[in-house]
């Protein structure tokens, strides 16, 4: 068994802690770390809803060591509105109906996140494929949709 | 005319927030990641559960050792189906005898009867060291023969499931209404359909079941923080196999991932989580795979469809029907057979045909067990009389709108009693399916069709009702043993010392907007914004008030969620303006106004006492207060009764539900022949739920029943092969669409107010099924134009069935055989 | 979900990550996309994840008189972001483009793609129609393998223990026409089937995919007809599972070869 200090910024925020090399990242986030905003919702890498920004990149962390994370940068849902106050995807997602249960909603605006600073202004067909690695079962992506349409500024 | 009374004119809601889409209360902890989901409790010293399972269809189990397991590092325990069977009793069953012999455990004792089935828990310090524990856990299975066809399951030689039952059939009886014999003899032609097969699948709800469960040794108290949408019926059902009293059992839930009824049977993973609690002396958190959800439950009936004739006039008429329905529940029923007369409800679907006969049976196999997956059991039979409407249209060479439009139940006929004395109570279908038809342009995807190149075009419509608020008599029904009826839901609302509104629900929801749908009614009443109103998140069992159906489930809380509030908000109002009036001088309760947080004499508003100055009175302050207004607590709670009777069993007869709200579709799909993939060109959904309190939180119900609905259609299937495993385990092979997946989906919607609810709102989010319905029309459209007369004979159409239709028509169209009388 | 025990290492060089390679039971973790889900599984719990990420030189692409030179660990986002291969190849971010989802495609890479060689995969087809050349690295220097021979079996390729992919060699496109057709589970999902063209002077070369253990590579003239009938004469022997039949994948195989070579641009 292998166990490896690693260091990682979250948020903003340097952590260093042991973990062992086969901790899944997400469950790093949500174990070791207490941000639980990240949610686990499948076992092979389908859903998205424990998509974080490593290093500005939209990523699965169920799909990578906490080790590979290591020196790197993340960007976690709790980092959003970091004192409290809603940002504009985050505003957008509830004046528009673009979340009901909210378990894929954290992975769904990093998602989005990603989206618009790749893309600021997408269109319908690029918003679908932006947030295509993430799965919602409540809303049928309508209102999803909209909300990041919204946000874009269009 | 059954007895349910119509009540009192509904109360028109004045100023409202009611009808207005506020911004949703849950929001803002939801998109900060602030949600507190059952896997983000956590305790000091906790064990992680993980499930050693089977990996047989169905298998006896010869031996079992855990010893290995258990000498682990980090290991703190086990549980095995021996303590289990020694601990427990079994669950209670529904059904009548030899079924009611069923022995279901938390694990399996003896015998595996499906893959995925759990045999033993392990617990150790960290997930991973469970899951490493679980491969020492040595099991010797002897295999067994493995049912995976329903229509099997009764064959003499069928592997019997339960040797205490004997017999695979959990439920079995006959449904007879009218005289469908003389309509098959009156009518100008008889439609014969063999076979039609409603299609394994679930809504598979994003986040998985969990439970943290702690036992306290001092008091005897299981605390379970769980995402369980109905706990109140998962006390009823381990409070006696655990055998301890149901109050011992604290269910808390506070934000749940969806629910679509996946979340309503897994007492049985909840039972032995409070076992090991006991056991190990430590808190016990479980959280369930993907796979697991997928192998070990829950999914929606299946559902078989054998020997269908249906009675049909020349113009299209439709008299009457019957049909032989085989159900499939899985390896246990659990809250079967509910599910074999639920669909009656909605037994004539959306049509007006008086003679229908259902010879219903209900059998086990080694599948996954079911649960009441959204648009429970009424989906299925709406879907039947879907396909009958299109398939008589069809045969008989009509338009499948206009045979729709003949045979609709007229607005002018509600509410209307159906043949089994279901009273729908309001609704326009033909207005809904003009609506549906001008989303789409239906004349110009008509002429579409026609002018089509190479792609082959269809149109469907698909029309459904989501019935809402049972009458749980209805389970009578089925076992005149049962001591069930009615139905009931509970609010909550206090006026506290400093002036503060705090409403509890009995409900349990799962993304619905109860909280602030709730706060919109309440604010209505009291004269305040929704702002001002606190509804708690989450149900606590042990404080919340509910009441024995409390829960979130079955497309009610529109009705019996929202007049459980109501009823409180009226009664606090009352007691605020009673003492309100009584301190502004002996005026009337019917003299004082609520406005703005103040409680005024409707002749002189200058005399106005703030809520807090009521609330300080009561709470800290009562020796000013004469005798005759001691009794006033600003503490209300009301328990929504609706006006159920008990059904006549002797007759399969009564109101079974209070509400129906309407669903109508219409989709323009486009096949590519040499594929057989369907891409859905155009999507309309239009509902009418009565009074919408929160349009868009209704629209938002509508598009994700929508969606399921379409996955359920063209890409998700539980599919076994022959020795009982499950292809479609998890979801790389069970295709949940994504968003390049769907189509943009249009609504449109009308309000029929329901005459049994005082706010005339419907339960709705459920949705019928709809967009099979309408997809399997648009297919068979879609093939028929194109000269290939294959019948949708299942309700699921990837690429290749399709394909094979357009292949080899001959095959499906063989199953339909139409004879002149 | 939760892997076993394992030893993770870390190597900033090829040439200490071919010595890592070498250990019994060690496996490079590239993207990560296919090998944690096989770890999740338990299918296969290497004992030592070899991690390339922080190599060096292993990423990349450089366009050489109209050739690629793409380093193993380009991520398939590099790839459709790449204006070298917008240039060059341009089917290649046009097939990259639809791998999975935006979060794969910016982990997932071009080496662990070809490395894994899962029969759906999307670059092996791509590889053997294209021609590409394939370089390995081994404890006693380098060798370059065409992309016919690379691919030996079901997760099988010339790869072996103590070696390493370290970049992919996509020729010059010249005159040639490029195409892609495919049938997914869901729209981009999983290949049910896939088919890589390349026509040039009149003759396609193509390769199917998802049909056996590694590419079915077929020319014909660059006519639809004469390539459905090469596809029929190449009786493929595709397997059945929950998602086709092998008679669906058969005839899937003649019309996408089909329609890889008619929209070859």
């Amino acid at each position: 068994m292998s166990d490896h200090t690693i260091g990682v910024s979250v948020n903003g925020e340097r952590y260093e802690r042991e973990v062992e090399g086969r901790k899944l990242l997400v469950h790093f986030l949500r174990d070791d770390l207490d941000l639980t905003g990240t949610h686990v919702g499948c076992d092979t890498g389908n859903c998205g809803a424990c998509t974080v920004l490593l290093d500005g990149r939209a990523v699965k962390s169920c799909m990578l060591l906490a080790v590979q994370a290591d020196g790197a940068d993340l960007t976690t849902v709790e980092g959003l509105a970091p004192d409290g106050e809603l940002n504009t995807l985050q505003r957008a997602f509830s004046e528009h109906h673009g979340l009901q249960c909210g378990y894929c909603t954290p992975g769904m605006l990093l998602s989005a996140t990603y989206l618009l600073a790749q893309n600021p202004k997408p269109t319908e067909e690029e918003i679908r494929r932006g947030i295509q690695g993430n799965i919602c079962r409540c809303t049928g992506y309508v209102n999803i949709v909209r909300a990041i349409t919204a946000a874009s500024g269009q | 005319m059954s007895e349910t009374t119509i009540a009192p004119t509904p109360v028109e809601l004045e100023v409202g927030y009611a009808g207005k889409s506020i911004p949703r209360k849950e929001d803002g902890r939801l998109v900060q990641g602030q949600g507190v989901f059952a896997d983000d409790v956590k305790r000091h010293g906790m064990g992680y559960v993980h499930f050693v399972r089977a990996p047989y269809g169905h298998a006896r189990i010869v031996s079992l050792d855990v010893s290995k397991a258990e000498a682990l590092e980090g290991v703190y325990g086990t549980l095995t189906p021996d303590e289990v069977a020694e601990l427990t009793d079994p669950f209670f069953e529904l059904t009548t005898p030899p079924g009611s012999q069923i022995k279901d455990y938390a694990l399996a004792v003896g015998r595996v009867r499906h893959i995925g089935e759990p045999v033993v828990a392990v617990v150790a310090a960290s997930r991973e060291v469970a899951r490493d524990a679980a491969d020492l856990v040595e099991v010797e299975y002897e295999p067994l023969d493995v049912l995976v066809d329903a229509r099997r399951a009764q064959d003499e030689g069928a592997p019997i499931l339960h040797d205490d039952a004997g017999t695979n059939v959990v439920w079995s009886g006959t449904f007879d209404w009218g005289d469908v014999d003389g309509a098959l003899k009156a009518a100008d032609r008889v439609v014969k359909i063999k076979e039609l097969h409603f299609d394994r699948f679930s809504s598979t709800p994003l986040e998985c079941s969990a439970a943290l469960v702690e036992y306290d040794r001092g008091t005897g108290q299981f605390t379970l923080h769980c995402n369980h949408q109905m706990p109140g019926v998962a006390a009823i059902w381990m409070g006696p196999a655990l055998r301890v009293p149901l109050d011992k059992l604290r269910f808390i839930t506070q934000d749940i991932g969806g629910g679509f009824g996946n979340k309503i049977t897994t007492h049985t993973y909840l039972t032995a989580c409070c076992l090991l609690a006991r056991k190990l002396r430590r808190p016990i958190q479980w959280t369930e795979w993907r796979t697991d959800q997928h192998t070990a439950n829950a999914h929606g009936n299946e559902r078989w469809f054998h020997d269908i004739e249906v009675a049909v006039q020349n113009d299209g008429t439709m008299l009457g029907f019957k049909v032989t329905a085989l159900d499939d529940c899985g390896a246990f029923p659990r809250y079967e057979p509910l599910g074999c007369i639920i669909w009656a409800q909605v037994t004539p679907g959306l049509y007006r045909w008086r003679n229908i006969r259902v010879d219903f049976t209900q059998v086990v196999t080694n599948k996954s067990p079911v649960a009441p997956n959204r648009g429970y059991s009424r989906m299925q039979q709406l879907w039947l009389t879907e396909r009958i409407c299109d398939i008589v249209a069809h045969e008989l060479g009509l338009d499948p709108v206009e045979v729709r439009k003949r045979n609709y139940i007229r607005t002018d006929e509600m509410p209307y009693e159906t043949p089994n004395g279901c009273v729908y109570d309001s609704g326009d279908y033909a207005r809904c399916l003009d609506l549906a038809l001008e989303l789409i342009d239906y004349e110009s995807a008509r002429a579409q069709q026609a002018a089509s190149n190479g792609k082959l075009i269809g149109i469907g419509i698909g029309s459904t009702l989501d019935s809402g608020t049972n009458n749980f008599g209805q389970s009578t029904l089925l076992n005149p043993e049962l001591q069930f009826s009615g139905n009931n839901e509970v609010a909550t609302i206090k006026l506290d010392i400093f002036g503060e509104i705090v409403l509890t629900l009995g409900t349990v929801p799962q993304g619905q907007g109860h909280e602030t749908v709730a706060s919109q009614v309440a604010a209505d009443i009291l004269g305040v914004s929704p702002d001002q109103i606190h509804v708690r998140p989450g149900h606590d069992s042990y404080w919340n008030s509910h009441a024995g159906f409390s829960g979130t489930y079955a497309s009610q809380f529109a009705v019996t969620g929202l007049e459980a509030v109501k009823g409180a908000t009226e009664k606090l109002s009352l007691e605020i303006r009673r003492l309100a009036g009584g301190v502004l001088g002996g005026a009337d309760p019917d003299d004082v106004v609520l406005e703005g947080g103040f409680a005024k004499r409707a002749d002189n508003p200058e005399a106005a006492l703030p809520f807090m100055a009521c609330g300080a009175i009561v709470n800290a302050n009562n020796a000013v207060l004469p005798p005759e207004l001691r009794d006033i607590t600003l503490n209300c709670r009301h328990v929504y009764v609706p006006p159920f009777t008990m059904p006549d069993f002797d007759r399969k007869f009564g109101n079974l539900t209070l509400t129906y709200a309407t669903q109508i579709h219409a989709c323009v799909v486009e096949i590519d022949p040499e594929t057989g993939h369907v891409d859905i060109l155009d999507y309309a959904a239009v509902d009418d739920c009565g009074i919408r309190i929160h349009p868009q939180i209704v629209e938002g119900q509508v598009h994700g029943a929508t969606a399921h609905a379409i996955g359920a259609a063209l890409h998700e299937t539980f599919a076994y092969d022959e020795y009982g495993q499950l292809l479609t385990s998890n979801f790389y092979d069970y295709h949940v669409p994504h968003a390049l997946d769907l189509p943009e989906i249009k609504t449109g919607h009308i309000e029929s107010p329901s005459p049994f609810s005082s706010l005339g709102t419907k339960g709705m989010g459920e949705g019928g099924g709809a967009a099979i319905h309408a997809i399997c029309a648009a297919i068979q459209d879609a093939l028929r134009r194109a000269g290939k007369p294959a019948i949708v004979n299942d309700s699921f159409n990837p690429p290749e069935r399709v394909w094979r239709m357009i292949q080899t028509p001959e095959e499906t169209a063989a199953l339909v055989e139409v004879t002149q009388q | 979900m939760l892997l076993s025990e394992l030893e993770y290492a870390r190597p900033e060089s090829v040439e200490d990550a071919v010595k890592l390679l070498s250990r019994e039971d060690a496996r490079a973790l590239a993207g990560g996309q296919s090998l944690v889900n096989v770890m999740k599984t338990r299918v296969a719990s290497p004992e030592l994840v070899v991690d390339l990420n922080r190599i060096d030189g292993l990423r990349g692409i450089r366009a050489v008189d109209g050739a690629l030179e793409i380093g193993a660990m380009t991520t398939y986002s590099a790839i459709v972001e790449s204006a070298e291969v917008a240039a060059a190849r341009p089917i290649l971010a046009e097939v990259a483009r639809t791998i999975a989802d935006v979060q794969v495609r910016n982990r997932g890479t071009i080496g662990g793609n070809v490395c894994s060689n899962d029969p759906t995969n999307h670059f092996p087809p791509l590889a053997a129609a294209l021609g590409a050349e394939l370089t390995i690295a081994g404890s006693d220097g380098e060798r370059t393998v065409g992309a016919e021979e690379f691919f030996e079996g079901v997760y099988l390729t010339a790869v072996k223990p103590g070696e390493l992919l370290t970049s992919v060699r996509i020729p010059a496109k010249g005159g040639a026409r490029d195409g892609w057709a495919s049938v997914t589970l869901g729209k981009e999902g999983t290949g049910i089937v896939n088919v890589a063209a390349t026509v040039s002077n009149g003759t396609a070369r193509i390769a199917i995919g998802c049909v056996a253990a590694t590419p079915v590579v077929v020319t014909a003239s660059a006519d639809e007809t004469a390539v459905a009938d090469a596809v029929r004469a190449a009786e493929l022997d595709p397997p059945g599972d929950v998602h086709a039949s092998a008679e669906y994948r058969r005839h899937l195989a003649e019309v996408l070869a089909a329609r890889a070579v008619g929209s070859a641009t």
